[in-house]
């Protein structure tokens, strides 16, 4: 019986997260269409250069099947962006072939700011409850509402400032020391490839690059996590399981880790899943000041180049991955909690 | 406390102790009750006064700004600040470090950043007010929708929302602006389109916990058509989170204004923005650190009280646990 449930459960939301993306794809293809309408002012974001003829502007138009009817174009599309056959204009390269190579960077640092995010919010979050209305709770408050405030570049430069150019101990900028040959890219995450290859000097060298990105992205994440960590163990507090954990004589972090986190977990999950959006749109300026050369620095370099089939494409992508995301984070729910197959 | 009595004068309120005698909590009441405790907390206070000073400044700014357009003299648009805020570039009072002359410094053109900061808060005001009210409407027709008629309605329009939430809203901005041609008008269009979806969850699961309850079964009953009971019985009611959701929101969406005008989208150059400010000043960082400092010190005073004055409507409106 909860096995059947499991199953359908999954398969429902992969179903969801099929649609999302089908929908995804659909989005991004109206917006270029609305935003441009004829064939004439998409072919003029192909060209890549102000100075054109008329012919070939026709020629580009012709070329990319601008002209045929919009369902058709949008067959073509979604075919181009799953067999990666987007030209890049500037760069004479596909879309994919560029993308394959900056996605990796930028999903191997989300994931480490994750889960440095969750680890400090929960541990915050955790001290404040157990400590609510005195002045701990008070100073992670301010804390938090403070890195939630400040804008993204604020805490980039001062970090860079003060840790990399006035007590040079932590290097500014750049995924690894520019010195070093790279491993060769097996999966394309850095850090993996260095520890295959056993290149461990390069991997400590990616791993003290990594650390100012890190801390600064979050920075803006984990007040969200400290905050709901806050409340639901609050909420769980009152309950008379944990004050039976209390009477049983156990301390303070032993009831917090054995019963109340354990409860509590479940918004933390989805709260996870979201923050992995914010934190690649706060990567887009955070790689920018760091020089961090993944997908935000890349996308940076398309805006300036007004390079449109790369900032789409990547919109895109980014787009499919946190809808994966999300159905991962409901999966893990499922097997978290059971009681969440059942609606 | 005579400053806070003042303060709950000028907007209206009665004194504490009839808040305290209202017994049943009628809409009217209830937020009474909530501006008191508002600006009885001292997180909500100190918000209250930093979101005041900016829109007060924005609006008085913004008339005479606007006063000038109107009338073809730009002039009138710097009547109150120390120095011309768009003044040609004068290499000889490049980057000079705060004095009494140049209370917060100057530029690389010499011009005074005090005044660029305060010339150019009225259009940080705007934005942030533009993209909320229109992510708040389309997110509230779409999400009242959904949730009240439910089906395929609710199951379309929530894929969709899904499919929109996918995206970070920087990152999607971006690529709307980018198509629309770079400018103040085409940001704020980028950013409404993408602003909305968190509004339509938020009125969606609302609608839901509201449909169900006597008053709306008996406006039904009583033949009273549904927009009439969206609108007067299901919006008025799902307001009360989305106002505390709200207040946050502005903060948020000032810090992603500044953010892309940071990378070089929105308001272009002579025009001050905050955003821009701060990531022109990169290049003569730590050097010249007024220049970085100031504008970023603007934008966290501003997005802090927004942040303050949301976390303790949250507490009051949705109960202290969240």
């Amino acid at each position: 019986m909860l096995q059947t449930n499991l199953i359908t459960f999954l398969i429902r939301r992969s179903l969801n997260a099929a649609i999302t993306i089908f929908l995804l794809l659909f989005v991004t293809f109206t917006l270029i269409h609305v935003i441009l309408p004829t064939p004439e002012a998409m072919a003029k974001i192909y060209v890549g250069d102000a100075h054109y003829t008329p012919s070939e502007l026709q020629s580009i138009i012709v070329l990319y099947g601008l002209n045929k009817p919009l369902y058709v174009q949008f067959v073509s599309y979604v075919e181009s962006i799953f067999r990666g056959t987007i030209m890049d204009p500037i760069y004479g390269a596909p879309v994919m072939s560029l993308v394959e190579k900056f996605l990796p960077i930028t999903f191997e640092l989300v994931v480490v700011v994750i889960s440095v995010e969750v680890t400090i919010g929960v541990l915050l979050g955790g001290l404040a409850a157990l400590n609510r209305g005195k002045a701990l709770d008070w100073g992670i408050k301010a804390l938090y509402l403070m890195a939630w405030a400040a804008p993204i570049f604020l805490w980039a430069t001062l970090m860079q400032f003060f840790f990399a150019y006035d007590l040079k101990i932590l290097p500014a900028m750049n995924v690894a020391n520019p010195i070093l040959v790279p491993p060769k890219p097996i999966t394309g995450y850095p850090l993996i490839d260095a520890a295959i290859e056993g290149d461990w000097v390069y991997f400590r060298s990616v791993l003290k690059h990594m650390i100012l990105p890190v801390v600064t992205l979050a920075m803006l994440g984990f007040g969200g996590t400290t905050r709901l960590t806050r409340s639901s163990t609050l909420r769980v507090m009152d309950k008379d399981y944990v004050k039976l954990a209390y009477m049983k004589g156990m301390s303070n972090g032993q009831v917090f880790k054995g019963t109340v986190l354990r409860n509590s977990v479940i918004p933390i999950i989805t709260m996870t899943a979201l923050h992995f959006g914010y934190a690649i749109g706060g990567a887009v300026i955070a790689e920018e000041i760091f020089l961090y050369k993944g997908m935000g620095f890349f996308m940076n370099q398309a805006i300036m180049n007004l390079d449109l089939p790369v900032v789409m494409t990547t919109t895109l992508l980014i787009g499919i991955s946190i809808a994966i995301a999300n159905l991962v984070a409901d999966i893990l729910y499922a097997v978290v909690d059971p009681r969440v197959r059942v609606r | 406390m005579k400053v806070i009595d003042f303060l709950r004068r000028l907007v209206g309120l009665r004194s504490s102790k009839e808040v305290e005698a209202a017994s049943s909590a009628s809409l009217e009441e209830k937020y009474g009750s909530t501006w008191y405790m508002l600006l009885h907390s001292k997180e909500g206070f100190i918000g209250i006064l930093l979101i005041s000073v900016f829109l007060g400044w924005s609006i008085l700014e913004g008339m005479l700004q606007l006063a000038g357009l109107l009338l073809g003299r730009p002039s009138i648009g710097w009547l109150l600040l120390p120095h011309d805020p768009l003044a040609p570039p004068n290499p000889a009072a490049s980057l000079l470090p705060p004095s009494s002359r140049y209370p917060l410094g100057t530029n690389f053109n010499g011009q005074d950043i005090l005044s660029r900061l305060l010339y150019a808060a009225p259009l940080d005001a705007l934005a942030a007010i533009v993209v909320v009210s229109s992510a708040l409407t389309i997110g509230a027709l779409l999400g009242m929708t959904a949730g009240y008629f439910g089906g395929w309605i609710d199951e379309v329009l929530m894929r969709l929302t899904d499919a929109f939430l996918a995206f970070p809203a920087i990152i999607l901005a971006i690529a709307i602006s980018m198509m629309l041609g770079n400018g103040f008008n085409s940001l704020l269009i980028s950013l409404s389109a993408v602003w909305w979806p968190t509004y339509a969850r938020l009125f969606r699961g609302e609608t839901l916990t509201i449909k169900y309850r006597g008053f709306v079964e008996i406006s039904k009953l009583s033949g009273i058509s549904d927009l009439r009971i969206l609108f007067k019985h299901i919006f008025m009611n799902a307001l009360d989170p989305a106002l505390a959701f709200l207040a946050l929101d502005f903060g948020g969406v000032i810090l992603t204004y500044s953010s892309l005008a940071f990378l070089g989208i929105g308001i272009q150059p002579p025009y001050p923005e905050w955003g821009s400010m701060a990531s022109n000043s990169l290049n003569f960082f730590p050097g010249a650190w007024w220049y970085t400092f100031f504008p970023s010190l603007a934008i966290l005073m501003v997005v802090i009280g927004f942040v303050l004055v949301g976390d303790s409507l949250q507490e009051q409106l949705l109960g202290t646990m969240v």
